[in-house]
């Protein structure tokens, strides 16, 4: 029976994919962009200031949540009551996290390539510079939506899974693994509501289940090309002084 | 015709009541069956359970009895930290499934009161309380409060957490209120028996909140003691932005000091990370994780980030029956990792990290959602933290004005210098 059950997974692995039916990758992405705003949309973006809320739902825990980008830095703040501020940031090729529950952090290995890859505004629109591969492995459905799952690989980080409807070519979903140092964790995030901000249409709602938790962000608004000082993606004066370590 | 519209409103409003009920029990039984980090929650068949339960919340007639339906479900998982909480609490001994079934009143004694063998005892008197003002002193046993005596049998076969908070919601209540209580003196005249009546004051600390649980005392205590030892106290672990700085300022005074006594007797609890965060004051290099909790799909490791003025000398921690949860993550963890030493008595062994959600009919409705393994391997949850040194409080030490496990942790930080 043992045998039977290998030989059978064995022959699995053996069987076509079917991935040259499938539309490439390249193509259901470049979809994305068009039908989100089109290139000249994206490429008006120099920063951006997204502000919102978040939410744990189960424990009735909201809080508030803002981030700024520019040139390849980026800083978000989450207030929650009964815990303070979670800061975090990329600039200059240091990552760091600060609050009262972790203290000063630098980041390395793949939290630190992650925390670069999202220091990047945009990066459905800049994949192509982000993530050096990017495969449609199937077709799968997500909350009734048929989608196209595209798998991008990029150096340094997990693999993600982005899924994207067939009908409409948005984002619904991205699924992927989060390492910090609680560990690697499954985290599944299902887009939607999406809005248009600055003639590019972004989803406004991002529902995270990760450990059996859901967390639920909402973004209130997305501005663009705003004058975002310097001193904002300032390292903390504990950042800092782990940095001239 | 006014009394059928009368009775048509009072049917509408039970029918709705039942609907509610019913509704809370469907959340709490998929909540269990979707979170719960073993596919048979507690070994058991959990659909035979919801086919044994619905009907019965189904036919309650209040909303106390499906309450008591849901919670002796729960019951059914031999798990801490399942509970409903809601309505008037049961607070009377015997009646309480579990320590979160009581909910602090607004006002209290001002004495902290611990089990000792069957009775229990006035270990501490807050200076100026109610208590102190009618001159209650440690070592007094609690015979009756108001017109209720307390059950010693019951006492006996619960859980020493349990006991413990379910006899301080009973020592709390509105504001400027009286209480009667009976106490044994231990005096030798006539009985030793006296009734005083404490008109009860806000508690020590600073009242706070956080999501679903009920606003919460956090009182946070740092002082010195004789031989330059410095000592910490923490009733509960929440308040973190006003906890964590302060624990972050007794380090940073205690740069030239013996040692740190970090007293979590009687702390129940509260937000996980706390633990991790308070840990990284004591540990200047990278260090290994305090534990590990498995959700079903997950393992999220207490991980230590080791902060810059850390302090690196003797920490001993004070730990008794009281102790739970966060309070037993992080006792233990330092344990297994051999920066702490442990005084007092063994912890609650309840602790699995939980979240408290709201359900339709208006209760809290508290639920694991994953059991915890200390550093060493350890399942604290039904074992607890065993101390290094095992000390107990005795009635007869208190009389004296003694608390022994203190003065053992003192005795250590001194045999270190």
């Amino acid at each position: 029976m043992k045998l039977t059950r290998r030989l059978a997974i064995t022959l699995l692995g053996l069987l076509p994919l079917h991935a040259a039916d499938l539309p490439t990758a390249e193509s259901i992405l470049d979809r994305y962009v068009a039908v989100t705003g089109g290139k000249a949309a994206y490429d008006g973006h120099r920063s951006e200031v997204v502000r919102g809320s978040i939410e744990i739902v189960a424990a009735g825990i909201k809080g508030t949540l803002v981030r700024y980008s520019s040139g390849g830095m980026s800083r978000m703040t989450m207030e929650l009551p009964g815990i303070g501020a979670i800061d975090g940031g990329y600039r200059d090729g240091v990552g760091w996290q600060d609050s009262l529950l972790t203290g000063p952090r630098l980041v390395d290995g793949s939290e630190l390539a992650e925390s670069k890859k999202n220091a990047t505004l945009h990066p459905e629109f800049r994949w192509r510079e982000l993530y050096s591969k990017a495969e449609t492995v199937a077709e799968e459905t997500v909350n009734g939506e048929a989608c196209y799952k595209i798998v991008m690989t990029a150096e340094g980080v997990s693999p993600e899974s982005w899924f994207l409807s067939k009908d409409t070519g948005l984002i619904v979903k991205v699924a992927t693994t989060t390492t910090s140092p609680q560990g690697t964790i499954a985290v599944d995030g299902i887009a939607s509501d999406y809005k248009e901000f600055g003639g590019v249409r972004l989803p406004t709602k991002m529902i995270s289940k990760l450990a059996g938790q859901e967390i639920v962000m909402t973004f209130d608004s997305f501005e663009y090309n705003t004058d975002i000082p310097t001193a904002r993606f300032s390292l903390p004066e504990g950042v800092a002084a782990l940095v001239k370590k | 015709m006014r009394v059928i519209t009368l009775l048509a409103a009072a049917l509408c409003m039970t029918m709705q009541a039942q609907d509610l009920n019913l509704a809370s029990f469907e959340q709490v039984w998929n909540t269990i069956r979707e979170t719960h980090w073993q596919e048979r929650p507690g070994g058991l068949d959990w659909p035979a359970i919801r086919a044994e339960y619905r009907p019965r919340v189904i036919a309650a007639r209040s909303t106390d009895e499906a309450r008591t339906v849901i919670q002796e479900m729960l019951s059914r998982l031999g798990q801490t930290h399942f509970g409903i909480m809601g309505g008037a609490a049961a607070l009377d001994l015997g009646e309480v499934g579990n320590a979160n079934a009581t909910s602090p009143g607004s006002a209290v004694t001002g004495m902290e009161i611990r089990v000792l063998g069957s009775e229990i005892v006035v270990t501490s008197v807050e200076p100026a309380s109610p208590a102190a003002l009618v001159g209650v002193r440690p070592g007094w046993v609690v015979r009756r409060i108001g017109d209720r005596s307390l059950q010693l049998n019951a006492i006996a076969q619960l859980p020493e957490y349990v006991v413990t908070h379910a006899v301080e919601s009973r020592l709390s209540g509105p504001l400027g209120s009286a209480l009667a209580i009976e106490f044994d003196t231990g005096s030798d005249t006539a009985s030793g028996k006296l009734t005083l009546t404490l008109n009860l004051a806000p508690g020590r600390g600073v009242l706070a909140s956080f999501g679903n649980l009920p606003p919460t005392r956090v009182a946070y205590e740092s002082r010195r003691l004789p031989d330059n030892i410095a000592y910490v106290r923490l009733n509960v672990f929440l308040d973190l932005p006003r906890v964590i700085p302060a624990f972050d300022k007794s380090i940073r005074d205690c740069a030239p000091c013996a040692g740190v006594i970090l007293d979590l007797r009687g702390n129940p609890g509260g937000i996980a990370g706390m633990a991790s965060s308070m840990a990284g004051f004591l540990f200047r290099e990278m260090t290994p994780e305090l534990g590990t909790m498995h959700t079903r799909d997950a393992q999220l490791k207490f991980a230590i980030n080791p902060r810059a003025n850390a302090f690196t000398g003797p920490v001993a921690v004070l730990i008794d029956g009281g102790s739970a949860s966060t309070s037993e993550i992080l006792a233990g963890g330092l344990q297994d990792l051999g920066r702490a030493r442990i005084f007092g008595t063994r912890s609650a062994a309840a602790a699995l990290p939980s979240i408290i959600t709201r359900l339709p009919n208006g209760d809290l409705f508290q639920y694991a959602i994953a059991h915890y393994v200390s550093r060493s391997g350890k399942e604290l949850e039904g074992s607890g933290v065993t101390p290094d040194e095992e000390v107990k409080l005795t009635r007869v030490g208190l009389l004296a004005g003694h608390d022994a496990v203190l003065e053992a942790a003192q005795n250590w930080i001194r045999s270190k210098q």
